[in-house]
């Protein structure tokens, strides 16, 4: 499998690319994921946007030929709204992990490179936003927001999604400015922006790939928490809306375990997928660190 | 400057500063967000019937609640306020003060998190350190399953045990701290009827932090396996069990303690989304009652409970934690 040797001088951005799609637990696992994706967007071309609204059907059906995974108590189809929770998570975990990867990629680095005064402001703004329980600020926020809409709750996450990418970008951005061939291609002559981009870039993708998949696990679960707790997207369907509602309903306690089960069982796949790619990517940053 | 002083300047400034900046924003937000927040209160008080007066109650509310005043004025005193320990008032339980609702839930949070936390990181470790020193095909299966298990959300875990325990099989109650009719004593009924209801909540948190101290334990103990110190006294001859304990597992648990103290700290923001599942009467069932209350003082107060005692116990453990390690120095990256 993917065996790499981190010394590669000039391992351009593409190369470090082709090995994280080479890795065979990133390809599996994407495929996976995405397989959820376009079957979700199958279901809703099938089924109409009213199965999705109130009174469609009786409610409370057990799943049936006509409604393969039942209905709910406002008698909604449970599939066509697992396949829209399925999306608009994903949706939320890809703002949130955008925004967070990148910005954080971006203070990590200037904090890093640059170091001195920059540094010690951004590291201690970094280290402030690592220690403060970032749940609790969005319960905060998001109780007052009463109305939150998809990107908005994808906007919010991201708020907290920065810190953690800022500081490994940081501790990988000071280690390699120190190594030999970065001060080879300044004697040579490189300009600093051309460093950065060719020289510097490439061993960064992998950490930032990691770090990317982190966030994005992380925000569609933050997102599901949010969720059960009352404080979701109230308007639009997602994983942890449409968990919201049957343990709000006391669905588990009256046996109506089809109203239950699809988010769970959707959760722990999205999960366990996305699990699979970032064992994949850490296998490429750390060839020793192979588990499975 | 010495490299002790410096980190002891640096860590109290990210302290302080997580400290103010926690509290501004937790100021500042409810009162950025347009909306009053009597007007749940106010609604509620029509629907009771009340006709007369409404106006004048409410104009009354929010004078005792320092509502009426300019935002620096309100910034300051409630500033002084949580400085004397005073939250100020729920508006949704009115005459109750927000600091004697944190005291009667944070026990229940306390409890149920101190007990797991130490319990899961007892038996994590013992069981890593085992299958780190034995190391075989058993080891690695468990470790994969922990690898999975530990990162499955929680509360996933959580809705799984209610239904195979509470439903299915009708071993434990639903939800709840206590049964309906119990009244709080101290005697053993009570004792064994809230050990009874904690018991699903608590073996949800076990399961899925157990899972972590497992994970680092053993690979500590894998790791110090193969370190010279282990295999001279192997040629020493010392019988294995000696070695295991007092080599290995002895410079493992360092960092395993360093991480209990850490964790302990996170006693004080209640188990959330558990509690919420499980109905148990904590500080997490506390937030979300004040949410759906709309009780800004009481989200407020118990907010900024947890995280001013978070981050104290963050702050406390980073001080001493090099004296715990010393291969841990002051400063540094």
């Amino acid at each position: 499998m993917a065996g790499t040797s981190s010394k590669g001088k000039s391992r351009s951005l593409i190369k470090s690319l082709i090995l994280i799609r080479r890795n065979s637990k990133v390809t599996y696992g994407a495929i996976a994921y995405l397989t959820a994706l376009v079957l979700s967007a199958a279901v809703l071309t099938i089924y109409p946007p009213r199965s999705r609204i109130i009174g469609y059907a009786d409610p409370l059906l057990p799943p049936s030929p006509q409604h393969p995974l039942g209905t709910d108590i406002l008698g909604r189809e449970i599939l066509a709204l697992l396949a829209e929770a399925a999306i608009n998570s994903t949706v939320i975990g890809l703002i949130a992990a955008t925004i967070g990867t990148l910005a954080g990629s971006i203070i990590g680095f200037l904090s890093g490179y640059y170091g001195g005064k920059i540094d010690y402001v951004l590291r201690i703004l970094t280290d402030v936003f690592l220690s403060v329980p970032s749940l609790l600020f969005l319960i905060l926020i998001s109780s007052l927001v009463r109305t939150v809409t998809i990107v908005q709750m994808g906007l919010l996450i991201a708020l907290f999604a920065w810190s953690w990418p800022a500081r490994q970008v940081r501790a990988q951005a000071l280690s390699l400015k120190e190594r030999d061939f970065i001060y080879l291609s300044e004697l040579s002559g490189e300009s600093r922006l051309e460093i950065i981009l060719r020289e510097m870039m490439p061993h960064m993708i992998p950490w930032m790939t990691a770090n990317f998949v982190n966030a994005f696990i992380s925000a569609i679960l933050t997102e599901a928490g949010l969720s059960i707790l009352g404080l979701g997207p109230q308007t639009e369907m997602t994983l942890g809306i449409l968990l919201w509602w049957p343990l709000n309903n006391a669905a588990i306690y009256r046996g109506l375990w089809w109203w239950w089960l699809p988010p769970v069982v959707a959760l722990i796949y999205l999960f366990f997928t996305l699990y699979i790619v970032q064992l994949g990517i850490t296998e490429i940053i750390n060839p020793r660190s192979k588990v499975i | 400057m010495s490299s002790t002083v410096k980190y002891l300047i640096e860590r109290s400034t990210i302290y302080l500063l997580t400290i103010f900046i926690s509290f501004t924003i937790i100021f500042l937000v409810p009162r950025l967000v347009p909306g009053d927040p009597l007007a749940v209160f106010y609604d509620r008080l029509r629907e009771a019937g009340a006709q007369q007066g409404v106006e004048q109650m409410i104009e009354e509310y929010r004078r005792l609640l320092g509502l009426d005043k300019d935002i620096f004025t309100q910034y300051v005193s409630y500033f002084y306020l949580v400085l004397r320990g005073d939250l100020g008032y729920s508006i949704g339980h009115f005459p109750a003060k927000v600091s004697d609702m944190i005291m009667s839930a944070l026990p229940w949070s306390i409890g149920l998190l101190s007990t797991t936390t130490i319990l899961s990181w007892l038996i994590g470790t013992l069981m890593g350190a085992i299958s780190g020193w034995r190391g075989g095909r058993f080891s690695r299966a468990l470790s994969i399953a922990a690898l999975f298990l530990s990162n499955m959300p929680y509360y996933i875990l959580a809705i799984l045990l209610v239904f195979l325990f509470a439903y299915t099989l009708r071993w434990f109650p639903y939800s709840g701290g206590y049964s309906v009719g119990v009244t709080p004593e101290l005697s053993l009924d009570f004792v064994l009827n809230v050990m009874w209801h904690s018991f699903l909540p608590a073996l949800s948190i076990i399961l899925s932090s157990l899972t972590w101290w497992f994970l680092s334990m053993r690979s500590m103990v894998a790791t110090l396996k193969g370190e010279d110190f282990v295999i001279f006294a192997e040629a020493k001859g010392l019988p294995q069990k000696e070695i295991m304990w007092n080599y290995a597992v002895r410079n493992a648990i360092l960092p395993q303690v360093t991480g209990l103290a850490l964790s302990m700290s996170r006693i004080f923001t209640g188990a959330l989304i558990t509690e919420v599942i499980f109905g148990y009467p904590g500080l997490g069932t506390l937030i979300v009652i004040g949410i759906t209350t709309l009780d800004y003082f009481l989200i407020q107060g118990t907010i900024l409970l947890s995280i001013f005692a978070v981050a104290t116990a963050t702050f406390l453990v980073e001080l001493i934690y090099p004296l715990l390690d010393p291969r841990i120095r002051y400063g540094g990256g």
